[in-house]
């Protein structure tokens, strides 16, 4: 019997020091998400130039807010066909992250909501089931003026629908854009 | 006439559950509450054989006249080869004079193929923090999480705790007997339990060549969940010293449902095992344990808000839009997956003079992991791993004696790995030592106890920001203690009294966190600078039980906590891109919790029985004199029983209980809360439960319907109550079998 009870305590102090192989002190990178933490906004004016406008978090979610955000300057009575781009950066290490959401666009939708100023947004790209996605979209500019841009990326999955308002699903992401129109 | 009364432990005066009352001349047997307490209605005059028979007892034989109501108490001498084998089993020496309660094996059967936070919301005083229709919280006299101490089976439960939807590892059909101790007093097993501790107690293993089987299985009709439970125990007849059980369970369940809508993804999966082996020799027993129990947890799709607004849209919608209203067993995600693994050795040397040394071993694993939506990867949000180990080394003189002693030495090791795609809690490892010694002392009708306890514990934390990785240490070491008396006015009158000094190093979460906290659309700071939670608590408690007609318990308690560590509300929010997010912040201030528990029973006649009883609570900081955010509001319950026999249905009883949670009033005015807390509600609960004779074997039976009205209602301490309403009826049935 005492050789049994060595061998519990054996298997215990095994799985202990089992334990401790995991490295604790080794521990993962506070700065590596796997989330979107720049976004890139192409504008490609119709017989005119492409601009392309950043935001960017690179700590990500929490800690310092979002570093950089640019202010939309677009030309007046001008047609643009608009590209949205996303990203990951970790430790400087930018991936550009579009085709994952692209692959999991029936349960995607990008939201465009211009407040203060007239522009008319139509979302040119669709998913499989022919739903809007809005990664390609064509933006109409009117007059001039300043004013935001809500911009929102909405994760819907089992939600999405044809012609769902902005509020369908959880925002993946929600921004306001500064834009000036002249 | 009447005769009744309470069998109690020669030893020590202690109630014995279980012990068989037998009136030879009639054949009428009564098996005894866990008071100890029997009663024979309805009997002539007349002379009696009484025999009073208990596992780990010798039988007595007593002659008596019943000439009119009597109350006889009766005294069973331990046999000398079982005293030992019973305290292997109960610890109950060592918190005598802390209010607790045992919950009934009626209640106990009546909850199987629940969680073990709505088993143990069934004792007063004791209510669940939810998160959605699946994850159950205990929370004693308004606090929970790290101040609830967790025993199971004599191992402290050690997992990622700290998160209020973090539901603890353990099944309930583990376990026979769940005694909650109400206020700090439970040195034992450890500094820090503020509110209390749970202690979760298997039957003890079979002994003298017998083979027992028993099978579970129950139906809850609101998810559609189904449970089954095996258990198989033996100590074979050729190796009587040796004896061991295994068990399992499994469970599965759907969709919840409110009385207006389905809940999308709010679907559960659970298995379980657990196995023991043990040998009892005349100079020791030891027994070894192994457990994992393993779940799947969805979490309903409408909670999981992204930022801000999203949760002021929910907020604002009368029924969940992000919702899907069908039924479905699937899991998607968000859901949480967690498994958690023990292995534990106990052993017991009998020394000279009836001295005990009890040795306890333990290693504990836990890995939680938590997914949000899916988005960039199919990895973990959250992936922690958590492992433990244990020893306690005690020793334990003889409980006959006027003074027995308890010392003990504790030591723990703890170690956390995060590996999810977000950062949450930094890795880290604890140290812990400990060292006890408590003393109980009885003369006359007083029952003194006096403990102390001295920790000392390193936490040493490793973070990682850009590839540089930087350690920090802290260490906290401190004194806690207990006093208690019970005074026995009469044997059926106790009155007792407690004063007992707890405090809680702050946990790494409270310390490090950072980051956006699952399902809670909240981003969570700590706060390196917090200090330890030290709490002085009183508590006195009233007991009555006459032998057939009157229960009554009144318990008063008073928690003065210094450094009260709370997550509140802060400014501004945090900026992502992904919204604005609220903010919480870990900040300490000075609390006193008090409150009252009331319970009172009576026994009408021979059929009916009705009982009432209320839990108040009021919870201050008494630095700004605001209440406390998130304390459970007051409650009052009444229940009828009607019992019946007849040749099909030996013990059939009916009960109807009614419950009315109140309103939360006391809520803080300077902290915003998105809604206000919801209306007071009342739910009426029918219970039938039955042995039925079939043939030798004995089935047990039983069916609930919760929610009878089928109401529609919002608890203030679900925080899902800002997306959905709580379940509707459901019919739970429920069957056991024993072989």
């Amino acid at each position: 019997m005492k050789q049994i009870k060595l061998g519990i305590i054996c298997a215990v102090f095994m799985m202990l020091m089992a334990g401790c192989s995991k490295n604790v002190s080794k521990p993962n990178d506070e700065n590596e998400h796997e989330a979107i933490n720049k976004i890139e906004l192409v504008f490609a004016e119709t017989g005119g130039a492409t601009t392309s406008f950043v935001i960017e978090d690179p700590d990500g979610d929490g800690g310092n807010p979002p570093s950089r955000i640019d202010t939309i300057k677009l030309n007046s009575n001008k047609q643009y066909n608009v590209t949205v781009k996303i990203y990951n950066i970790a430790n400087g290490v930018v991936k550009d992250v579009s085709a994952t959401v692209l692959m999991q666009a029936t349960s995607h939708e990008f939201y465009f909501i211009p407040s203060g100023v007239s522009v008319t947004v139509q979302k040119t790209d669709k998913d499989k089931n022919g739903y809007p996605i809005g990664f390609l979209s064509s933006w109409q500019t009117a007059g001039a003026g300043s004013g935001s841009i809500l911009f929102k990326l909405m994760h819907k999955t089992a939600l999405k629908g044809p012609n769902d308002g902005p509020n369908v699903g959880h925002s993946d992401i929600q921004l306001n854009l500064p834009i000036t129109i002249k | 006439m009447v005769l009744s009364g309470v069998v109690m432990d020669a030893s020590n005066n202690a109630p014995l559950e279980k012990a068989v009352v037998e009136i030879k001349e009639l054949g009428l047997k009564f098996i005894t509450d866990i008071e100890g307490h029997y009663h024979f209605y309805n009997l002539c005059k007349g002379s009696y054989t009484i025999v009073v028979n208990h596992m780990s007892c010798d039988s007595i034989k007593y002659k008596l006249t019943v000439q009119q109501n009597i109350i006889q108490n009766f005294k069973l001498p331990h046999a000398i080869n079982e005293l030992e084998n019973v305290s292997v089993n109960s610890k109950r020496d060592l918190n005598l004079n802390t209010i607790k309660e045992v919950l009934s094996s009626k209640v106990v059967d009546a909850t199987r193929g629940q969680s073990l936070g709505e088993v143990l919301s069934r004792a007063n005083g004791v209510t669940v923090l939810q998160t959605g229709s699946t994850i159950f919280k205990p929370v004693i006299h308004g606090l929970h999480s790290q101040r609830v101490l967790l025993i199971n089976n004599g191992v402290r439960l050690e997992s990622q705790q700290w998160g209020s939807d973090h539901a603890p590892e353990i099944d309930p059909f583990i376990a026979e007997k769940f005694t909650i101790i109400k206020g700090a007093g439970a040195l034992r097993y450890g500094n820090d339990a503020i509110a209390g501790a749970v202690l979760i107690e298997p039957k003890a293993l079979p002994k003298g060549a017998q083979t027992n089987a028993e099978f579970n299985t129950g139906y809850f009709s609101n998810n559609r969940q189904y449970v089954v439970n095996g258990m198989i125990e033996s100590s074979p007849v050729k190796f009587p010293e040796l004896s061991y059980r295994l068990q399992a369970t499994y469970k599965k369940g759907g969709n919840a449902r409110t009385p207006n809508y389905w809940l999308h993804n709010t679907g559960l999966q659970e298995f379980n095992y657990s196995g023991a082996v043990g040998l009892r020799k005349e100079k020791y027993n030891t027994e070894l344990f192994v457990s994992s129990f393993n779940t799947d947890l969805g979490i309903f799709i409408g909670s999981h808000v992204g930022n801000l607004s999203d949760l002021q849209n929910a907020i604002n919608a009368s029924k969940p839009t992000q919702n899907i209203d069908a039924f479905s067993y699937t899991i998607g995600r968000p859901k949480q997956n967690v498994q958690h693994y023990t292995i534990k050795s106990k052993s017991q040397f009998y020394l000279p003079n009836n001295n005990k040394l009890n040795l306890l071993v333990s290693y504990q694993k836990n890995l939680r992991k938590e997914f949000d939506r899916a988005m960039l990867s199919n990895r973990p949000e959250l992936d922690l791993d958590i492992s433990t180990t244990m020893a306690d080394v005690n020793f334990e003189t003889a409980p006959t004696k006027k003074i027995s002693s308890n010392i003990g030495i504790v030591g723990m090791l703890q170690e956390n790995v995060w590996a999810g795609s977000r950062f949450f809690v930094p890795n880290f490892r604890t140290q812990n030592i400990a060292v006890y010694s408590i003393h109980n002392y009885n003369v006359n009708n007083w029952m003194f106890d006096a403990g102390a306890r001295f920790d000392y514990r390193h936490l040493r934390t490793y973070r990682n920001k850009s590839d540089s990785v930087t350690a920090a240490n802290r260490t906290w070491g401190n004194a806690s203690g207990t006093l208690g008396a019970t005074y026995k006015i009469t044997p059926n009158f106790k009155w007792l009294i407690n004063g007992a000094y707890a405090w809680r190093a702050p946990q790494v979460n409270e310390l490090y966190v950072n980051g956006l906290h699952h399902g809670t659309s909240s981003f969570e700071i700590g706060n390196a600078n917090l200090r330890s939670e030290k709490a002085l608590n009183f508590s006195t408690q009233l007991k009555y039980q006459t032998d057939s007609s009157w229960q009554f318990d009144i318990s008063v308690y008073n928690n003065f906590i210094t450094d009260f560590i709370n997550l509140i509300p802060s400014v501004p929010a945090t900026l992502t891109l992904r919204g604005a997010y609220p903010t919480f912040r870990y900040v300490q201030s000075n609390a006193v919790l008090r409150g009252i528990d009331f319970s009172i029973h009576k026994t009408l006649n021979r059929s009916f029985m009705a009982g009432a009883k209320t839990a108040l609570l009021w919870a201050k900081n008494s630095d700004t004199k605001e209440w406390i955010i998130q304390m459970p509001s007051n409650r009052i319950e009444g229940d009828i029983t009607y019992s019946f026999a007849n040749k099909i249905l030996p013990n059939a009883a009916i009960e109807l209980r009614y419950m009315h949670i109140m309103q939360q009033t006391r809520i803080p005015t300077s902290i915003a809360d998105y809604i206000p807390p919801p209306n007071a509600y009342s739910l009426l609960n029918l219970d039938f439960s039955s042995d039925v004779a079939v043939g030798k074997k004995q089935i047990s039976v039983g069916l609930t319907v919760v929610n009878l009205l089928n109401q529609t209602y919002r608890d203030y301490m679900n925080r899902f109550r800002y997306f959905n309403d709580e379940p509707g009826r459901s019919i739970n049935l429920r069957i056991k079998l024993k072989l």
